[in-house]
């Protein structure tokens, strides 16, 4: 995915664990406009299943995921 | 999941880290939550309490450990300084359970300005958590 074009915010979460991941994916997504990009950054494992799940139960849109050694990274456009 | 109700029992500094979390997790997802501090618990709705919990005992000589890995995880290490920041999501209603105020020495007084008061067990079940989609005992 080319998403490095579109991100609008990059939200670094390293370090951290829940529920503070989620907690601040749930309050930057909200600074965001419809249609923006949501870029984040993770090393909570706990993460991997709950950013799609929260995608999904949120109704944003998961537009691609990525893992590098302990750095997880999700690209999530915001549609509500 | 729009309503959740949490009691909360005990009072050991670890133990009460997860229902504050997943208050934390709910609320910041805009669920409403109602939370009721019954028994030992009722001390962390006030200022002095919230400062005293310590971890459980069998685990007490971890607690500095433990304190770092809150730290790291981004949550205040400081109990009071979660309840605030369950506050400030704006979803999250915390009570104290009449009963335990009483034995515990909790009262108007000494609550926090963050909690919505002292109230019924009787009212709180049945307009709180009987009412919520989804209830939790901790």
């Amino acid at each position: 995915m080319d998403a490095m074009q579109e991100i609008a915010f990059s939200l670094d979460t390293t370090g951290k664990c829940c529920p503070m991941p989620m907690v601040e994916t749930n309050q930057a997504i909200k600074a965001l406009a419809v249609g923006e990009v949501l870029e984040i950054i993770a090393t909570d494992i706990g993460t991997r299943k709950d950013i799609p799940s929260w995608c999904e139960r949120t109704g944003q849109t998961l537009l691609a995921s990525s893992e590098h050694g302990k750095e997880l990274r999700f690209y999530v456009r915001k549609n509500r | 999941m729009k309503t959740l109700a949490i009691v909360v029992r005990d009072d050991a500094y670890d133990k009460i880290l997860t229902p504050l979390a997943f208050a934390y997790l709910a609320a910041a997802e805009g669920t409403q939550v109602d939370m009721l501090f019954v028994n030992w618990a009722v001390k962390a709705l006030t200022a002095d309490g919230a400062a005293a919990l310590r971890i459980d005992g069998r685990h007490a000589a971890e607690e500095a450990r433990v304190r770092e890995g809150v730290a790291r995880a981004g949550l205040p290490t400081d109990i009071y300084e979660v309840i605030k920041a369950l506050k400030a999501t704006g979803c999250v209603n915390l009570y104290a359970c009449s009963l335990a105020a009483a034995i515990f020495g909790v009262d108007e007084h000494n609550l926090i300005p963050e909690a919505e008061g002292i109230v019924g067990a009787a009212w709180f079940l049945n307009d709180k958590a009987a009412r919520a989609e989804h209830s939790q005992y901790f």
